[in-house]
């Protein structure tokens, strides 16, 4: 088991009254699999997976990594050392050429990276899909599907085992989101990654290992 | 891809903001380097006008003070002289590097011209019965040499001996020497002449007379007047140089002798006078002149000092005069120090602003990085990078448009200042020939070390404000509440 989500709540708190977005949530993941969380929008899947990738700390519970609670790791070396995470909207630097934005979380992380950092980005790009010539693009001058498959590429940089996406797939066409998802599979599968996607997209969750549901803050797990 | 290269290349990739920030802290960069250009210079100009003003004050009466009097308050005021013992007391202060008190007497002579100064055309002595001033010094050293208002040409000055006994010998200039052909060793014979003026002949009628022989122990020549003058106060500089150098030292030990005298004489002819006289006769008037150890001790020499005097008299020090002169620069000086303050204030919110609508934009970007597991303190210094090095490169370009722009400022500012005021000429027992003219020329706009080291630290220090605080509240967030 890679990463476990145990007993974890998290509300918004509102005078007296707590209104629970995620309640007594259990989960468990393991390498090598494609998990997909889906759920209606509001459902609370974006603040489940913000708080797998410490991007927020529930308000009670643990996530634990390795058997390890990342609270205790840090939240920060956690994001830095252990994950790698894909927004809807990229977000990517727009300032920086896409090889560019593929070097940034080398120079983040202590893992342990090849020497010759350029070299692994142009290759990380072109096994995503994205040529030399694009490579070298500022990233606003790329379509938004070569845009997530440099976020793919840049959650890749720092040799994670554990790759989490908040609806990678949210902003592009029917054929791109499926190449997206086929990057995903070959993730789990062929590099032994655990990927956890979260989608409202029922097409994507069929494709998935487990399909993990969420519903007024509540998680059921389908075998 | 490190935060230091990511800086860096930020600033070569926005181009536009980077030279909105850029001009920004130029401008208020010009603005507060001016200010503080203007500041040191005023500061200088203080410095070195006080330097030449000296540490020296005087005791003297308190004319302020008597004005506030109402006129029945005047006629009954009995001032009371500056007795030897009190201005000997206060002459051991510890502040007090030495000091010395004067008398002043008249004598004619009749085999000694009155030097006229370089006009022919002035005849600016008392009458022929008055004509050489005799200043009456107890240090021997002679204060006025020793603080540089003259200068010993030929042998030598007093001893204690010839103070104290009341040597008849004396020091006179070098121009009233050349006048007469006089050298050192040389006796002139003064007369002191009892005059009686409450007679029909308009010149007075001479009751009595005697010779004072003095010898002549040394030459000096008048440092402080000055020979050139461009605005004009000529007749006043030579007034004053001419009684410079009719001015013949002694001690006052000579003066009360022939003070005495006379006094006598005119009593024994006079009933009126002789009562007179006879209540008065001990209070001989002298002047002190109290030479301290630095300009510091001013302050702390005359608080001690104003409750040992009598009633109505003040201490007053010749720093006092830097007011009276500096008045331009001084005005320059506050105007300066209020644009300071204001160009600080108005360069932190403006440049706080300014980063803010910067970092507004690169908010997302902080998040991005914080959500990579990038350090806070790291996402920090990318963006302090890059504003510092705008900044840097800014500031050090306003250094000198600032310094040149407060050189022409103060320029206007000072002949405006002087078209108004009129130049102001000061004259007291301490005998500066100070200006206001003398301090704007000391007046300097420099590019000094000291300015470059303050500029440098008040300029950095107020962009490193300016961009810190926006940050810290940006980046104690969450990533996501920064993403969202």
């Amino acid at each position: 088991m890679l990463l476990q989500a145990k007993d974890v709540n998290y509300y918004y708190q509102d005078g007296e009254s707590r209104r629970y977005i995620l309640k007594d949530t259990n989960a468990q993941f393991d390498k090598g699999k494609f998990y997909a969380i889906l759920g209606q929008s509001g459902s609370g899947k974006t603040t489940f997976l913000s708080l797998l990738s410490a991007l927020d700390s529930p308000k009670s519970g643990s996530i634990l990594f390795d058997n390890v609670d990342i609270k205790q790791l840090g939240y920060e070396k956690y994001r830095r050392n252990k994950i790698g995470i894909i927004f809807q909207s990229y977000n990517l630097i727009p300032t920086l050429t896409a090889v560019e934005n593929v070097l940034v979380p080398m120079s983040i992380t202590e893992n342990e990276i090849p020497a010759d950092r350029l070299t692994v980005a142009y290759n990380l790009l072109d096994y995503i899909g994205i040529v030399k010539s694009k490579a070298d693009r500022y990233v606003n001058k790329l379509s938004g599907g070569e845009q997530q498959r440099v976020a793919i590429a840049r959650a890749l940089a720092t040799n994670v085992e554990l790759i989490l996406a908040d609806e990678p797939t949210g902003n592009l066409d029917e054929e791109m989101e499926q190449e997206i998802v086929d990057i995903f599979k070959k993730l789990a599968h062929e590099h032994n990654k655990c990927v956890i996607v979260v989608t409202h997209s029922n097409e994507i969750a069929e494709q998935a290992d487990q399909i993990l549901t969420l519903k007024k803050g509540l998680l059921t797990v389908h075998e | 891809m490190n935060f230091v290269k990511r800086g860096f290349l930020s600033i070569l990739r926005r181009k536009t903001k980077v030279l909105i920030l850029f001009a920004v802290i130029f401008i208020l960069g010009n603005v507060i380097s001016g200010a503080i250009s203007i500041q040191q210079a005023t500061g200088n100009v203080e410095e070195s006008i006080k330097e030449r003003i000296g540490a020296s004050a005087t005791l003297e009466i308190d004319h302020e003070a008597l004005e506030e009097l109402s006129e029945e308050e005047w006629m009954e005021i009995e001032f009371e002289n500056l007795g030897t013992d009190l201005i000997e007391k206060i002459g051991n202060l510890s502040y007090v590097k030495y000091y010395d008190y004067t008398s002043m007497f008249w004598f004619a002579s009749e085999n000694l011209s009155y030097y006229q100064g370089e006009n022919e055309e002035h005849d600016i002595s008392f009458g022929s019965d008055y004509e050489f001033q005799f200043k009456g010094i107890n240090y021997p050293a002679v204060s006025d040499i020793e603080e540089g208002k003259a200068k010993l040409v030929d042998g030598r000055v007093f001893n204690q001996e010839e103070i104290d006994n009341g040597a008849t010998v004396g020091l006179i200039s070098t121009k009233l020497a050349e006048l007469n052909n006089v050298s050192v060793g040389d006796t002139i014979v003064f007369e002191n002449k009892v005059m009686d003026y409450d007679t029909d002949d308009i010149d007075g009628t001479l009751i009595d007379a005697r010779e004072v022989p003095i010898e002549v122990i040394g030459i000096f020549e008048t440092q402080t007047l000055k020979e050139e003058s461009e605005d004009g106060f000529d007749s006043f500089i030579d007034f004053m140089d001419i009684d410079f150098q009719n001015t013949i030292y002694t001690s006052n030990q000579v003066i009360s002798n022939e003070s005495r005298w006379r006094n006598q004489v005119y009593a024994s002819v006079d009933e009126e006078y002789a009562e007179y006289y006879e209540e008065e006769e001990q209070n001989e008037y002298f002047r002190p002149i109290y030479v301290l150890n630095g300009p510091d001790d001013s302050e702390a020499f005359a608080e001690e000092v104003k409750p040992l005097l009598p009633p109505f008299y003040t201490v007053i020090n010749a720093m006092d005069q830097y007011d009276n002169i500096a008045g331009p620069v001084e005005s320059m000086s506050n105007l300066s120090g209020y644009v300071l303050t204001a160009a600080v204030i108005a360069t932190v919110l403006i440049i706080g602003l300014v980063v803010l609508l910067f970092l507004r934009d690169r908010k997302h970007e902080l998040g991005i990085y914080l959500s990579l597991g990038e350090k806070r303190a790291r996402v920090v210094g990318q963006i302090v990078i890059e504003v510092m090095t705008v900044a840097l490169i800014a500031i050090t370009l306003s250094l000198f448009t600032g310094n040149l722009l407060a050189s022409s400022v103060s320029d206007t500012l000072i002949e405006a200042n002087q078209d108004q005021d009129q130049d102001f000429y000061y004259y007291s027992e301490f005998q500066t020939n100070l200006t206001t003219s003398d301090v704007i020329e000391s007046y300097e706009v420099e590019l000094s070390m000291q300015y470059v080291i303050i500029f440098y630290l008040v300029g950095l220090a107020t962009v490193l404000v300016s961009t810190v605080i926006p940050l810290v509240y940006i980046v104690r967030l969450n990533p996501k509440k920064i993403l969202m």
